[in-house]
């Protein structure tokens, strides 16, 4: 009111039609105020009903007053059109007038619905409660939970997520393990180039090249194997070396190693000629190896066929044993220095085995495949257990050296080891003996597969009699089967008759 | 006449024999089967993995394997398909199904 006077002394009539617009503006902002104030006291008022109402309108807690207001009206307003006819219109009397009030009467409302009914008479409104149950029987809100998919949020995803967790472990592992590998290789060759260097005239050779020149390096054949081919020395054709490590770089690999522990290995095999070396078998290694190679490797079954024998008695350490073709053979081979390299390196020793029937491990036979004599080779092969059983270090790798110098020694000494005439003997009678079972053997299976085609052959030509349609050449071709069975026969009578003669 | 020299060279240049990688048909204990199997299992979970999403996965992880047992002399152009297939069939069952995948237990 002092506003619309100020106004009023200012100006004439246009003051007058904007002091009409501003009365009713001025009202409304006074009026917002307390409104809200009002939707405040509703609002909380709406949290304690939804504690009570078993959290039907919890989901709105979140969001905005007016929807939380709005979903508040909607249920009393829908409530009301379902009521009976007389409720209905005073409920909707009641609701409309509280409306026009300026929407601040959830309180007043549902305070006066209270009274009114605790005002009516039970007699005359019966059924009310059961309605007002009816009501919320009816019309029970549903929330549905929204999708996973549709929802905005990652944590739905988490088996995913795993996933891809898993993958950037193994990429990780996989650099990680190749490295480490490739640094232990290094770390093998930059100890051991200067000896190789100067025992061999080719050191390195992938074989691709054209000219036969060192290329001074490692053929890398896996990501945990590597090769190394050196040539060109007296007393040997060459000498192939493989670092066989541990598959650092495969993260399954690397957690089955956790269950069983197994350390990275050298392997030498150096090849002969015939004037390198004379004939003899021999391995030294520890007991659990020397008991599989001899099942396993073609050689050792066949020629040292006695148990490994204790090392101890050749002054080896005991966990260690020998297989030999003959005494004389441990005695030449398992010379002082000898002994001395293997007791000071035992612990990295797995198997050294000389040979000059080398075939490598039993190859299984196929059925109806006559197999022939194995190639042989005159071989060194040594086998060494790198120190760390996995959890190798550059310096392990360099600690290989002395070993390599046994090889070295081994090469020039088989060289030198030459049996006396009664060895000499004894072996070539064994390689005899071998050859021959090996022959029987095979001569067997060869008996076997001529007979089954001869048979082959038999019925085919019986399958060509039966389908020829002419009678008079079927007849023909029947008489000339049995004419060559009949010869058959003959020579065979023959046969059995000389034998007897020879006999007798 | 050599003399009698304990350091002499053992090196000769007329002995220098060529590497021949040793032949994997005479020895085939040797051969690693690894990444050929794991070769085979991806293809065959990518294939599967179109219907279910965690097939598609372990092809992944199946491919992955497969290429860290490599050896050096295979083809990269093998390696490079299971892979891709491998990666195809996870795309593909998502844009099919984009809902996450659940656990099978």
């Amino acid at each position: 009111m002092r506003l619309s006077r100020d106004f009023h002394g200012v100006d004439g009539g246009a003051t007058m039609r904007s002091v009409h617009l501003l009365v009713p503006a001025l009202l409304l902002l006074l009026a917002f105020p307390v409104s809200r104030g009002r939707y405040n006291d509703d609002f909380d008022d709406g949290e304690d009903i939804a504690d009570f109402d078993d959290n039907d309108f919890a989901e709105f807690e979140d969001m905005n007053d007016d929807q939380a207001a709005e979903a508040e009206t909607a249920p009393p307003p829908r409530a009301s059109p379902s009521s009976q006819p007389e409720e209905e219109e005073e409920d909707e009397d009641e609701a409309t007038v509280e409306l026009e009030d300026g929407l601040d009467g959830f309180e007043d409302s549902e305070a006066q619905d209270q009274d009114m009914y605790s005002k009516y008479d039970q007699e005359e409104f019966e059924g009310i409660g059961d309605m007002e149950k009816g009501h919320s029987m009816k019309d029970p809100l549903i929330i549905h939970t929204v999708p996973a998919h549709l929802q905005n949020s990652w944590e739905s995803y988490y088996m995913e997520i795993l996933m891809v967790t898993g993958l950037l472990a193994y990429i990780m592992n996989y650099l990680i393990g190749k490295n480490k590998n490739s640094r232990l290789a290094q770390a093998w060759f930059n100890s051991h180039k200067e000896l190789l260097e100067s025992n061999f005239a080719l050191v390195g050779d992938d074989g691709t090249s054209k000219e036969a020149v060192s290329t001074g390096k490692l053929n890398q054949e896996n990501e945990h194997i590597y090769n190394l081919w050196c040539s060109g020395r007296v007393c040997c054709e060459g000498m192939l070396i493989q670092l066989k490590f541990l598959k650092r770089q495969d993260l399954l690999n690397v957690l089955a190693r956790m269950m069983r522990p197994i350390g990275d290995q050298v392997q030498i095999k150096v090849t002969l000629n015939e004037d390198d070396m004379d004939t003899f078998v021999f391995a030294v290694g520890t007991k659990k190896v020397m008991a599989k190679l001899q099942k396993e490797m073609q050689d050792l079954s066949e020629f040292c066929g006695d148990k490994p024998k204790s090392g101890a008695k050749f002054g080896l350490p005991d966990s260690l044993s020998i297989l030999s073709e003959m005494g004389e053979v441990t005695d030449g081979v398992m010379d002082n220095k000898m002994v001395h390299y293997i007791t000071n390196n035992a612990e990295k020793i797995e198997s050294i085995h000389f040979s000059d029937q080398f075939s490598g491990p039993k190859v299984m036979q196929e059925e109806g495949q006559p197999l022939k004599l194995p190639e042989t080779k005159r071989t060194l092969l040594f086998t060494f257990n790198v120190p760390g059983m996995g959890n190798t270090s550059p310096k392990d790798m360099e600690s290989l050296l002395p070993l390599m110098n046994m090889v070295i020694y081994s090469i020039d000494k088989v060289k030198k080891l030459r049996l006396n005439r009664e060895g000499k003997m004894k072996a070539d009678r064994n390689r005899a003996r071998v050859e021959e079972n090996f022959l029987k053997q095979t001569h067997a299976q060869r008996q076997e597969a001529a007979q089954t085609r001869r048979e082959e052959k038999k019925r085919a030509e019986k399958e060509r009699i039966m389908s020829e349609e002419d009678p008079e050449r079927q007849r023909r071709l029947e008489e000339a089967a049995q004419r060559r069975e009949q010869k058959k026969i003959e020579k065979k009578q023959m046969k059995m008759k000389q034998i007897k003669v020879k006999a007798m | 006449m050599m003399s009698f020299n304990n350091v002499s060279d053992p090196r000769r240049q007329n002995k220098i024999l060529r590497y021949k990688a040793p032949s994997t048909e005479t020895n085939p204990t040797l051969e690693d089967p690894t990444p050929d199997y794991m070769n085979l299992l991806g293809m065959i979970f990518s294939m599967c993995g179109l219907m279910l999403k965690w097939c598609a996965w372990i092809a992944v992880y199946c491919s992955f394997i497969s290429f860290a047992n490599s050896r050096s002399s295979e083809d990269t152009k093998q390696m490079m398909s299971s892979f891709m297939l491998s990666i195809s069939a996870v795309v593909m069952s998502y844009l099919q199904n984009p809902q996450p995948m659940s656990p099978p237990w």
